[in-house]
């Protein structure tokens, strides 16, 4: 499955997987992945929404955009079926000036927790990197991250999470239960397989992953892989 | 992709015949060198003067040989004349000339190559990037171990091979150093047998064109001699090779790792030294941690964690009992060493009554960190009596004790028996101590006579640091690194 919707990817000559089909290829892989659907019209998102269960998140699907929220492409806590038909009107009409709109993803809003991010980038000389950090509007401007080469060990990922400084904020920060952190440290392993098992894949973005005391799930997703390296 | 696999396996296969090779070149019995002149002093030849084995020249130019021959060196036209088998040569001749030399040693089947010749892709020219390649090529193709271009090359204590003269000659220890620079290799051996840290080999190894630091760690991970690996290093060609050795090797021993070019303009610098190209420093830094290799900022730095890894009673525990010679210090050793991510617990009770018994608590202290002046002073029985209970007591693990120049080197020069007796008394110690056991002397205004004190501590096998804060950091690091070897 996973493998299938890369090589679709790959003989297409595109580099950016949308968030739909990034989820798809990423649950496939063993990471867990909040399930998210395609809908093409209000109806179909009503429908599956029902499927998911309420309350329901709206995202634009469209490899042209990076921040969906800035452009109004994200709807969030929708309770039932006709604000999520309506919310997928809305957010047709705030990116209608975009042209590679897709559809919309539907997927069940995540349980709270404390946001992390977890990517996955190549460096020139040493190739693929595994990242994880806080996450939120703050992460870019903290820079509270760790880093490691793949292949990560157990222990690597172990060290990597508790590497950074906002740690005390997944350890039960003021009265909230401890997160789960072999859930993360499984995460940042799987992730590494994946680099492993696929060399040409760019840059992979779970942001954020939601940590809570029963595990983490990602709630968004998006692989790019190298150009031209494996088009026909 | 086929292709490009069988490439990097032959790729590999040239590598580790290469890196094999190294064995007969890092152990030689006859050395020549070409291209050495009067105008830098027969430098080469001076500093090889008390190689083992036997030594030649190989030098055209008419005007250099007399000088050549006064040092007592045979001069040949050419490597084809030396009439025994070459195990290692080193080229000082310019770089246009390189190549051609490269080719001789194939031809006479020399054991390896040590070009000090520059202007390679350092240079940043086309010709000089031209040259390079060249080498790498003939290097490569005739499975010829070639180090550098742009380095100094090699030092073997024990069989005197050398490049400078300064460097120093002995039975040769269990620290092999491996660097990009010349100049952090010389100070590096230079300052290492100030502080009783001997070499077993040292290799600089410049833009390492066909040999770089991979090779140089898998070496020295199989060298029976060598049980510390020291490294300065600018770049690597090979990433993922570097990464998984250094991974590799650090499980085996450790290795120290300094990284040069951490800022933008470092790393400008290092383009036009070694032709190292930039890394990026977050990158790297995860790179060093995740292989269990252990990072230094400073050739100090570097000297005092090779120190704290060879102590003899190595430790995974982190508490630690602090004696300072006065009430200010005994604050700043708290300070540093709990900086540094140690713990100073309070003594067991058994110790606390024991030390109650005699350390002079009137303008002293009895507790961690101890404050000693007015109990030692004049008395080194007190100073083992001390250290013995340290040493007992169950809760401790590592012990850091202050000798203070600054306050006695007055009545050291008055009389000298009683720095004796202090100089006895720590050795005997150090030797009797089942922990880790860190003397600092910090230099003050009396550098000369803390110089002094620190090299007759050294010459009996004492540790010695000059502040807290290096102590603390060295012994942090150590620890740090046999814990992790410690994890199941």
């Amino acid at each position: 499955m996973s493998e299938a919707l890369l090589d679709q990817a790959r003989a297409e000559g595109r580099t950016v997987l949308n968030e739909v089909e990034s989820k798809q290829i990423l649950a496939a892989a063993g990471l867990p992945i909040i399930p998210t659907e395609l809908a093409t019209s209000p109806s179909h998102a009503a429908e599956i929404a029902a499927v998911l269960g309420f309350p329901v998140a709206l995202k634009v699907v469209a490899t042209a955009i990076s921040h969906k929220s800035d452009h109004g492409g994200v709807v969030l806590n929708l309770p039932d079926a006709a604000a999520v038909r309506a919310a997928y009107d809305e957010i047709r009409a705030a990116t209608s000036h975009l042209a590679a709109f897709e559809g919309v993803s539907v997927q069940p809003m995540a349980a709270p927790g404390v946001e992390l991010v977890v990517g996955l980038a190549r460096d020139p000389q040493f190739g693929p990197v595994v990242m994880v950090g806080l996450g939120g509007v703050l992460v870019e401007l903290l820079e509270d991250i760790a880093l490691r080469l793949v292949p990560l060990t157990p222990s690597d990922a172990a060290a990597m999470i508790r590497e950074i400084k906002g740690l005390p904020l997944l350890q039960g920060y003021r009265g909230a239960l401890p997160a789960d952190l072999a859930a993360i440290e499984a995460i940042l392993l799987a992730v590494s397989r994946f680099a492993v098992a696929n060399p040409d894949i760019a840059e992979l973005d779970l942001n954020p992953v939601i940590a809570g005391p029963d595990g983490a799930r990602a709630v968004d997703a998006r692989i790019v892989l190298i150009e031209n390296e494996h088009s026909p | 992709m086929t292709t490009a696999g069988e490439a990097n396996a032959t790729h590999a296969a040239v590598q580790s015949e290469l890196r094999q090779r190294l064995a007969r070149v890092l152990n030689p019995r006859c050395i020549a060198v070409v291209g050495d002149k009067q105008v830098r002093n027969y430098s080469w030849l001076k500093s090889l003067k008390p190689f083992t084995g036997s030594l030649y020249s190989v030098q055209v130019d008419e005007r250099e040989i007399p000088g050549i021959e006064e040092l007592g060196v045979k001069n040949f036209g050419a490597l084809a004349d030396i009439p025994e088998p070459i195990d290692f040569v080193v080229c000082a001749a310019p770089r246009a000339v390189a190549p051609h030399i490269v080719r001789d040693c194939i031809a006479v089947g020399a054991g390896g190559i040590a070009l000090f010749t520059s202007g390679f892709s350092e240079h940043g020219d086309e010709q000089g990037k031209q040259l390079e390649q060249e080498l790498i090529q003939l290097a490569r193709d005739a499975r010829l171990p070639l180090i550098g271009p742009n380095c100094m090359g090699l030092h073997i204590p024990r069989l005197g091979v050398r490049f400078s003269t300064d460097q120093p000659v002995h039975a040769g220890g269990d620290i092999a150093f491996i660097s990009q620079s010349g100049t952090h290799g010389l100070n590096f051996s230079l300052g290492a047998a100030l502080h009783g840290l001997y070499c077993s080999t040292l290799v600089s190894f410049g833009n390492g064109a066909v040999l770089e630091a991979a090779d140089y760690l898998d070496y020295f991970a199989d060298d029976d001699t060598t049980e510390v690996i020291g490294m300065y290093i600018e770049g690597v060609r090979d990433g993922p090779r570097f990464a998984r050795v250094l991974r590799d090797v650090a499980r085996r021993k450790p290795v120290v790792v300094w990284k040069g070019g951490q800022t933008e303009v470092g790393k400008r610098a290092t383009l036009s030294h070694t032709a190292s190209l930039t890394t990026n420093s977050r990158v790297w830094n995860a790179l060093v941690k995740q292989a269990g290799a252990i990072p230094v900022d400073s050739l100090d730095e570097m000297l005092d964690v090779v120190k704290a890894l060879r102590h003899p009673h190595p430790t995974t525990g982190r508490s630690v009992a602090l004696a300072a010679m006065t009430g200010g210090q005994s604050v700043v050793i708290a300070d540093d060493f709990a900086k540094a991510g140690f713990e100073i617990p309070i003594f067991s009770a058994a110790s606390s009554a024991r030390l109650r018994e005699f350390v002079n608590v009137i303008g002293g202290s009895a507790e961690n960190p101890l404050d000693l002046v007015n109990t030692v002073l004049y008395d080194a029985t007190a100073v083992r009596r001390v250290l013995d209970i340290l040493n007992e007591d169950p809760k401790i693990d590592a012990i850091a004790f202050e000798v203070s120049a600054y306050i006695m080197h007055g009545r050291w020069a008055k009389d000298p028996a009683l720095l004796e007796a202090l100089l006895d008394t720590v050795a005997a110690f150090n030797r009797a101590s089942t922990k880790t056991f860190a003397v600092i002397i910090y230099p003050g205004h009396v550098e000369a006579k803390a110089a002094d004190v620190r090299d007759a501590l050294q010459q009996r096998g004492v540790a010695t640091y000059p502040t807290f804060a290096r102590a603390a950091t060295a012994l942090a690091k150590a620890i740090a690194f046999h814990a992790a070897r410690a994890e199941p």
